[in-house]
């Protein structure tokens, strides 16, 4: 597979991304209440559906791992976790963005905001703990670690929706709160979010796997 | 079953009569939680806030704090000369070990709060009229079980890092995030004495405490694995 420039993923991606940027701005309606600023409901409800997604990868790569113990289920593991806390990163930023016109502040300790940060903090710990010299111990502990994290996640959401909740429950199963045109841009954000995910996880996974090569090789080059 | 019991207790007792020969960790650890203590009720009287009302918060941070000394004993004393693997020779199964610790880390840190706890509870001047001292004393129980079971747990991942020492708060913190919650709110329900609103949270604080009391069952073996 070609990367970079020369990737024609790249470029379909590209390209999807900018239709997806178009229906955001253009196609879906300017919401009644609350203006031009719910547009970046768009982009944090995509980042937030990925860095739930990246938990989900991370979570069956490290049962995976503890079962099979490859290299490919770990680097998956961190690959997947990297990239989450990119885009989890991104939720915590554009959250206040909207959070400071229409709830009057940058920051509530909502069950949803309370989780999301707990979740950034997860992942900023177990990349952590994967840092450094990849050792089978640390690769071990890594995933021992990140199902600790998994089960964790939901006894935050819980206890902290149970404490109070004042975000707004745009999906809820009664169906959503949004207007169909709405609906498509949701959807499209959602989905080529997590195309940018996948291509994302490729290219990471990509360079893990370079670099655990040039390793190996170094090491016979020096035996 | 008996024989997995009377393992753990002998291990827990080793670890007890080892902690007490040379008590200087435990004793620097106590240190620390007073100073802490002292610290946080001295900063809050010098900004004249309410102080009875931030004391569950106070306490529960202080607890935490005086914790992360506390919790990184349990394997870290294993450390030298194999210990870890003669241990785990001579025991044979590797969840012996884990409650084994997990009651010794319990312990430790309900020795520490015997002190600490009144402690914070004179300086900050409680008003504990309609305090429920049963369920205040049954909070602290609880929210130190919790602590100790996920804080072995996590002992038992960075102890095998080397340089890893300052990980075990990162890990630790997110993890006990539930805890903290309930924690707190059940021991402002004792303060006031409004035991029935909060009683949820006690049920919160069982889960969580059953959850990584039995968790470890599954994970253990991994962690101490090699």
């Amino acid at each position: 597979m070609k990367h970079g420039l020369k990737s024609p993923l790249f470029w379909i991606l590209t390209l999807i991304m900018l239709v997806n940027i178009y229906v955001i701005a253009f196609y879906a309606p300017v919401e009644k209440t609350m203006g031009i600023v719910q547009k970046v409901f768009y982009f944090h409800v995509a980042s937030a559906w990925v860095g739930l997604l990246a938990l989900c990868v991370v979570f069956a790569a490290s049962v995976l791992y503890l079962w099979k113990r490859s290299e490919r289920t770990n680097n998956l593991a961190l690959a997947s976790a990297e990239i989450g806390t990119v885009f989890i990163s991104c939720t915590l930023l554009t959250g206040p963005l909207w959070a400071y016109p229409i709830w009057n502040t940058w920051w509530t300790w909502d069950p949803r905001l309370t989780t999301t940060l707990v979740l950034w903090f997860m992942y900023v710990a177990y990349i952590a703990l994967q840092g450094g010299s990849a050792t089978e111990s640390r690769k071990r502990l890594a995933a021992v670690y990140g199902i600790i994290c998994v089960v964790n996640v939901p006894l935050v959401f819980f206890s902290t929706r149970w404490w109070r909740s004042i975000h707004p429950v745009v999906v809820t199963s009664e169906g959503m709160a949004l207007t169909p045109k709405m609906k498509v841009a949701m959807f499209l954000s959602v989905g080529v979010f997590s195309l940018l995910y996948v291509y994302l996880l490729n290219i990471r996974l990509k360079s893990l796997d370079l670099e655990q090569r040039v390793k190996r090789l170094k090491a016979e080059l020096f035996a | 079953m008996p024989k997995f019991w009377r393992k753990v207790f002998l291990i827990y007792l080793k670890d007890l009569k080892d902690e007490f020969r040379t008590t200087d960790h435990l004793l620097s650890t106590l240190v620390f939680g007073t100073m802490l203590v002292f610290v946080f009720s001295f900063a809050l009287q010098l900004v004249e806030i309410g102080t009875a009302q931030v004391f569950p918060a106070v306490l529960w941070v202080s607890i935490f704090f005086m914790a992360i000394l506390a919790l990184q004993r349990s394997f870290a004393k294993e450390q030298d000369n194999g210990a870890l693997d003669a241990l785990l020779l001579a025991s044979g199964d590797r969840s012996i070990l884990f409650y084994a610790k997990f009651l010794f880390s319990l312990t430790v840190l309900l020795l520490l709060e015997v002190v600490v706890v009144p402690l914070l509870w004179i300086f900050i001047d409680v008003a504990g009229a309609k305090a429920n001292l049963w369920f205040f004393l049954g909070a602290v129980f609880l929210g130190s079980w919790g602590l100790a079971a996920v804080g072995t747990l996590l002992n038992g991942i960075t102890v095998q890092l080397p340089g890893a020492r300052l990980l075990f708060p990162i890990l630790l913190f997110p993890i006990l995030i539930p805890l903290l919650l309930g924690a707190i709110l059940c021991t402002q329900g004792a303060l006031v004495g409004e035991i029935k609103a909060v009683s949820g949270w006690m049920y919160l604080l069982v889960i969580y405490d059953l959850l990584f009391t039995i968790l470890p069952l599954l994970l253990f073996d991994y962690v101490l694995e090699g």
